[in-house]
């Protein structure tokens, strides 16, 4: 645990000198959104990689969180309270998605993912109050208590804290009660349940959480970017995105997320300027290939494996 | 004298088979309980019915006098039933240590106390030099007791044991008849299957004999191996040749 | 009696529709029941043949005489995806089929939009246009001959799994791989077989759904997503469940449509999912 926690104290020292020395916009935006999607991949990495149920919906979340803001903003509330909204309907969708397919076998729940964010997508394009497919521009007035700021600066102090907040959360799941439950579960059900494990009770406790993290994740970026619509927020493209940044980094490993976010968010640029941005299929092709790629060769992904020659080599020296 | 476990016209039906038609079996407090049978008997389906594994198409499952048949695998464990696993269940990447700490978890939820407990499961078992192995590293006696270990952490009141003997060298089988010995001795109550009857011979104060889905024998050991019903449902299996 | 006459009129369309699905849910529980994978890109598996249709179309091969050929494309197309890719998902942990068939969506739905750019593209002149009347209803011949089609190819995979030798081997590795290998039986040759069947369903069904829908690099993925819901209701594995959820879904998705609005039609769909899944998790016709 003490190298995790010195790699986290570090990450974020030298994250707060990059916001004191940069003031390069495009770089803090970078750091932003790799923050941001870090953050994500953990919220991904807690359902699906600590207790293996694959989810392809996860962005509705993260539009939980975005929506939360944009309508507390947009009917002069603070955007502080978002932040509890969001998580209580995130939380809500994520008990109503699981209870029914989290006890089953894996592809119950990952339909069900895709089916309750298809459903959630459609929903907010016909409802009037959450803006149809137009979505939300939020009114400008810059200072904490709006949780909005002339620069970037602030936003990735922001970002950078709630990181650390997450990493810290699964510092704690992997030495908590429920950290071993869901290392049981998905290494063997059966057994688990024979020592008195409820599959359903702690997997929940699970999903929830990671649907919380990624709605706080939401609210941020509602409020850096000013503007909220189903396509930024809650779309499929989305959920690629988080589903890649957690299967490429290493499903199940602590720092697997920060690393898929950095290996995302890198890509991403690479695609952007060698093919001018989405919508053409070549990010797709890229990114899917990627995930075929990892899947059959490596299937525990970059953490995994560094992790698991780690353990070799010192098995054999032990 | 009352039964710890009591199961009553037990039956499990898979489509048109039927694998159990009317299994009767006591298991008293703090005893050794041993339930055989020839291949095909449906010991295993008896013991998944039990433990919760399973759900009875009929009969009672009756534990400290409470139906448990049919409940959600878990509560079983939780009301103080352990088991291991004929073909031996692992947690793939967990240690040792962390194995047997999930076990502990189930009565004291801080990962501290449990791994307090699971340390000392360990040394009981002999297992303590292992704790930072992976489980899937282990030789297969090993992995059993392991099994044994990770069923002890819940702190049973019964403890379940499927042909945790099979597959074992004769000087790893004294080491498992010891074991059961000093869990015995601890208070627990032990019920458990075994193909191959010469090894129960010794250590059960009871055996019950079950062929084609029926209790077809309940006594001692001695008993048992005189009864004609229970040497003609063996007859030409290793009983015969253990009584003669 | 208008009520009645709308109320028939639905109940005519939900059927049709049902079948369409069953159409694209038949090789989904092919696969799923011989080797236990959701194939989450079956849908673009069936993008893909539409494509192939249409390009037989554009040189003049018609869909009725292009679906052989198009189903035996993604038959090869199939067992080559199962040999270099699937049978690899299968030796790791079970989240790499989940994840590992889901990037091949987001491939294939990559390369068809670098490819084919995303525009909607309909067959030219396709036949079966006209609508048949009948007793005050009205329904497009296009969904009559999908419907058929449906109802055959249901009715030939069920036949070719209980009565042929091939099908006898893949419900023995269906129900207990190892044994089916002790028993003689080559377990990749059979899975591979089974992935490809599977392919060619849709490779039958997506020339057939050429008659009334344009293609374009995310048709397939809608259709999937009902199969799947289709598939669950049935009961994984089922050939027979695959056709009573589809009529089902059809139903519902038609009926949820008129009376909710066209943009909601999936809600009761979906709530019947979760419905289904927590109370007969096994699906209406599926066994335990």
């Amino acid at each position: 645990m003490r190298p995790h926690l010195l790699a986290l104290g570090a990450i974020v020292v030298v994250g707060l000198l990059a916001v004191a020395g940069v003031h390069d916009a495009v770089l803090l935006d970078l750091l932003f959104t790799l923050l941001l999607y870090a953050v994500l991949g953990q919220s991904w990495n807690w359902i699906s990689g600590y207790a293996g149920n694959i989810s392809f919906g996860h962005a509705i979340f993260f539009g939980c969180g975005a929506y939360a803001a944009a309508l507390c903003v947009t009917h002069g509330l603070s955007p502080w309270l978002a932040f509890g909204l969001g998580a209580l309907v995130a939380a809500a969708l994520a008990l109503v998605t699981g209870f029914p397919t989290l006890a089953l076998r894996g592809h119950y729940f990952s339909i069900a993912t895709i089916a309750v964010a298809a459903l959630i997508d459609a929903f907010v394009r016909v409802s009037p109050w959450l803006g149809k497919a137009n979505g939300f521009e939020l009114p400008i007035a810059p200072g904490w208590a709006n949780l909005q700021f002339a620069q970037k600066g602030p936003y990735v102090v922001l970002a950078l804290a709630l990181f650390a907040l997450v990493q810290l959360a699964t510092i704690g799941l992997e030495r908590s009660r429920l950290g071993y439950y869901l290392r049981a579960l998905r290494a063997n059900h059966a057994a688990a349940a024979s020592v008195g494990i409820d599959e359903r009770r702690w997997k929940l406790i699970a999903f929830a959480w990671s649907a919380v993290m990624a709605s706080a994740a939401g609210v941020l970026y509602a409020q850096y970017n000013l503007f909220v619509d189903p396509p930024s927020t809650i779309a499929l493209a989305i959920s690629i995105d988080i589903a890649l940044i957690g299967v490429v980094g290493g499903i199940g490993t602590l720092w697997g997320p920060a690393v898929g976010a950095l290996v995302y968010v890198v890509l991403a640029k690479g695609v952007a300027l060698k093919f001018g941005g989405a919508g053409k299929g070549y990010d797709l092709v890229i990114y899917g290939a990627i995930i075929c790629l990892i899947a059959a060769l490596r299937p525990r992904g970059i953490v995994g494996t560094v992790v698991d020659a780690i353990r070799r080599r010192r098995g054999a020296t032990a | 004298m009352t039964a710890l476990l009591r199961v009553r016209g037990l039956a499990k039906r898979f489509g048109s088979v039927r694998a159990l038609d009317g299994v009767d079996l006591d298991v008293e407090a703090g005893k050794l309980t041993g339930l055989i049978g020839p291949n095909g008997a449906g010991k295993s389906t008896a013991f998944s019915c039990i433990a919760g594994a399973e759900r009875p198409s009929a009969g009672s499952v009756l534990f400290r006098d409470a139906e448990i048949g049919g409940m959600a695998y878990h509560r079983v464990a939780r009301l103080g039933i352990g088991r291991t696993y004929q073909i031996v269940q692992t947690f793939a990447d967990m240690t040792v240590l962390e194995a047997v700490t999930t076990g502990a978890l189930l009565r004291h939820p801080q990962v501290a106390d449990a791994t307090a407990r699971a340390e000392e499961i360990l040394g009981f078992v002999g297992l303590a030099e292992k704790r930072h192995r992976l489980g899937r590293a282990l030789t297969i006696a090993d992995k059993k007791r392991l099994e044994v270990a990770r069923a002890l952490a819940t702190e049973p009141a019964l403890l379940l044991l499927d042909e945790v003997m099979a597959g074992l060298t004769p000087a790893e089988c004294r080491d498992a008849v010891g074991l059961l010995r000093r869990i015995l001795a601890r208070g627990i109550t032990v019920l458990m299957v075994e193909h191959v009857m010469e090894v129960l011979m010794p250590i059960a104060d009871h055996v019950v004999v079950i062929a084609a889905g029926k209790t077809i024998f309940s006594g001692t050991a001695a008993e048992a191996v005189r009864d004609p019903q229970v040497i003609e449902a063996y007859l030409g299996s290793p009983i015969a040749e253990a009584a003669s | 009696m208008e009520a009645l006459t709308t109320f028939a009129q639905l109940l005519a369309s939900g059927l049709l529709t049902g079948l369409v699905f069953a159409l694209v849910a038949v090789g989904l529980t092919l696969v799923y029941g011989v080797m236990d994978v959701v194939n989450f890109a079956h849908g673009e598996f069936l993008m893909l043949a539409m494509y192939a249709a249409l390009g037989l179309a554009l040189v003049g091969i018609g869909p009725l005489l292009g679906l052989p050929l198009v189903a035996i494309a993604l038959f090869l197309f199939g067992i080559v995806v199962y040999r270099l890719f699937v049978r690899r998902l299968l030796a790791g942990p079970p989240e790499a089929t989940v994840f590992g068939t889901f990037g091949l969506l987001v491939l294939l739905q990559g390369i068809a939009q670098a490819v084919f750019s995303s525009d909607f593209l309909s067959a030219p002149r396709p036949p079966f246009q006209g609508t048949i009347r009948f007793a005050g209803l009205a329904v497009s011949q296009a969904t009559v001959v999908e419907g058929i089609g449906a109802l055959l190819l249901t009715a030939g995979l069920y036949a070719f799994v209980e009565y042929t030798e091939t099908g006898r081997a893949m419900r023995a590795v269906a129900e207990d791989r190892i044994a089916a290998t002790l028993m003689g039986i080559d377990v990749q040759r059979i899975n591979g077989l089974a992935f490809g069947m599977g392919a060619a369903c849709v490779g039958a069904a997506g020339a057939l759904l050429m008659l009334s829908y344009p293609v374009y690099p995310t048709a397939g993925a809608s259709f999937a997503l009902t199969a799947f819901v289709v598939v669950a209701l049935g009961g994984f594995g089922s050939i027979q469940g695959a056709l009573v959820g589809a009529l089902l879904v059809g139903m519902l998705e038609v009926f949820g449509g008129y009376y909710l609005s066209p943009e909601l039609k999936m809600v009761p769909v979906f709530l019947a999912y979760l419905v289904v899944v927590l109370l007969r998790p096994q699906g209406l016709l599926g066994r335990r």
